[in-house]
């Protein structure tokens, strides 16, 4: 007497999923075309649970390559409404013109905003704020005063003391920006950036402060300022001498010689 | 495809393929899985996919300046692309050496089809780009506001590729798990690959008071840059 077997994994795959495509069939209500599910199982067989519907063998690396991988429920349910929606025919629609438009609206609107209509400023950037600061190394500011500061990385505003330190550094004037005096006070002063000349038929080196030009004494003078030798500029001996002087560095130094 | 699309323009006719992505994207991935028009379909998926890109750069860039504008209006698309094209290799040789039957042509088309639907919410999102860019002058409000539509874009053009996999390789039962977790790792190698390019191709917006750069210094990164936008913008520190 033959006795039956118990089903094996893939069979009971097989029955769920023809269940499955059974119950989303009558959904859509069409008669189903696969088979019905088989016979139940025998009560000694345990449920197997939702996730471990995929085939048990497909556990290692290696099974994961050489075997078949079944569909899961989820998977063969989402495949047969791939198929479905895939089957549909797409009907022409209003789609390609809307786009179209929302290209050209977009490129006339681009076009529109980048204007400079606004006393030279396009509508994109005419916001009275709209130059809002980032606050960097390098950034130009001024106060109410006259004296301008160029932002250090340490946080340090260094005053830019002369014009030519100004064009000495590459500074442009529309880079300076004008902020409260309360912003500019939360930096503290760092060295104050000076310009240094020298001529060529002199010896003697000047700063450059408030367009007047002051006497540095000697090289440990100079160094003890925190100078280096990359700052000094090399201009005419008549342009310097036509700079008026300053008090000499240090103030009791004397007399400043000319160039 | 259907008669009136064929009768029409080249554009037009390119253009209705980017419609049967947005109307019905299952039929036009089982197009893409049976070899129907596969070029013809790249071949739209790329142009329009690199003007609806190149249109958001330059919205992106008319906060700067007009140059900024017509360099993130270049710069937008080529991101993308590139980013595809150092990225595809991976998808497609893992792919086949996990039993996937899909060509070299049909993985490009899929990934053109993710970037093509993130270039469309890109586009969508387009007005609402354009009107915060004339309303509002928070420099870092504007970008983090740009950021998050790169990431809703992105997500959905990623959510597209995923089901486009699935739905592509769904036949090929062999390796499918391993394909699975393989599509899920490129997916994060491909947005790595994406940042890092769009730190190294930036600026895209152009910060106020700077003037034009067509590319800035390598200094940081994306999610740095990202973090620190944040803080100012909630006031928890000062971008240097």
């Amino acid at each position: 007497m033959t006795r039956q077997q118990p089903p094996t994994p893939e069979e009971l795959i097989l029955s769920m999923l023809r269940e499955v495509l059974a119950r989303q069939a009558e959904q859509m209500g069409l008669k189903p075309k696969v088979e019905p599910p088989p016979a139940p199982l025998p009560p000694t067989q345990p449920p197997l649970p939702p996730a471990n519907i995929e085939s048990p063998r497909a556990t290692s690396p290696a099974d994961l390559e050489e075997a078949d991988e079944p569909l899961s429920a989820a998977e063969a349910q989402e495949l047969a409404e791939f198929n479905e929606l895939a089957a549909q025919p797409i009907l022409p629609g209003n789609l390609p013109r809307t786009l179209g438009l929302l290209v050209i609206g977009l490129l006339g609107l681009l076009v529109l905003i980048n204007i400079p209509i606004f006393n030279g400023l396009a509508l994109a950037r005419a916001l009275p704020d709209r130059q809002a600061l980032i606050i960097r190394a390098g950034l130009l500011l001024k106060g109410s005063g006259p004296e301008v500061y160029v932002l250090e990385q340490n946080n340090s505003k260094r005053w830019v003391s002369s014009l030519d330190a100004f064009a000495h550094y590459g500074y442009q004037w529309d880079e300076v920006h004008i902020v409260a005096d309360s912003f500019l006070d939360q930096f503290p002063d760092g060295r104050p950036l000076h310009v240094l000349l020298k001529c060529d038929a002199s010896p003697h080196i000047y700063r450059l402060e408030n367009n007047r030009k002051r006497w540095i004494k000697d090289i440990p003078t100079f160094e003890s300022e925190g100078h280096v030798w990359e700052d000094v500029r090399f201009v005419s001996c008549d342009h310097l001498r036509n700079i008026p002087n300053g008090p000499p560095i240090p103030p009791e130094a004397g007399p400043p010689p000319q160039p | 495809m259907n008669t009136q699309a064929n009768d029409a323009p080249q554009p037009q006719r390119l253009l209705s393929e980017v419609e049967a992505l947005l109307r019905n994207r299952h039929r036009f991935f089982a197009e893409i899985r049976d070899g129907v028009n596969v070029n013809h379909k790249s071949r739209a998926m790329l142009l329009w996919s690199a003007i609806f890109l190149a249109l958001f750069g330059a919205v992106i860039g008319s906060e700067h300046s007009v140059w900024q504008a017509l360099a993130s209006s270049v710069k937008l698309p080529l991101l993308f692309l590139f980013t595809l094209v150092v990225c595809l290799p991976t998808l497609y040789f893992f792919n086949t050496i996990f039993e996937s039957s899909l060509s070299l042509g049909q993985n490009f088309a899929l990934l053109l089809s993710a970037i093509t639907m993130t270039a469309i919410i890109l586009l969508a999102f387009a007005p609402v780009v354009l009107f915060f860019l004339i309303t509002t002058s928070q420099y870092q409000f504007y970008k983090l506001l740009n950021v998050g539509i790169f990431a809703i874009a992105g997500w959905i053009g990623v959510r597209q590729l995923s089901q486009g996999m699935r739905m592509l390789t769904a036949n090929d039962r062999r390796g499918a798990r391993m394909r699975g977790r393989i599509l899920t790792l490129w997916i994060l190698l491909y947005a790595f690959v994406g940042s890092q390019l769009a730190w190294t191709l930036r600026p895209f917006f152009g910060a106020p008071g700077l003037p034009f750069e067509l590319f800035r210094g390598l200094g940081g990164n994306f999610y740095t840059n990202i973090f620190a936008s944040l803080g100012e913008l909630f006031g928890f520190f000062i971008v240097q």
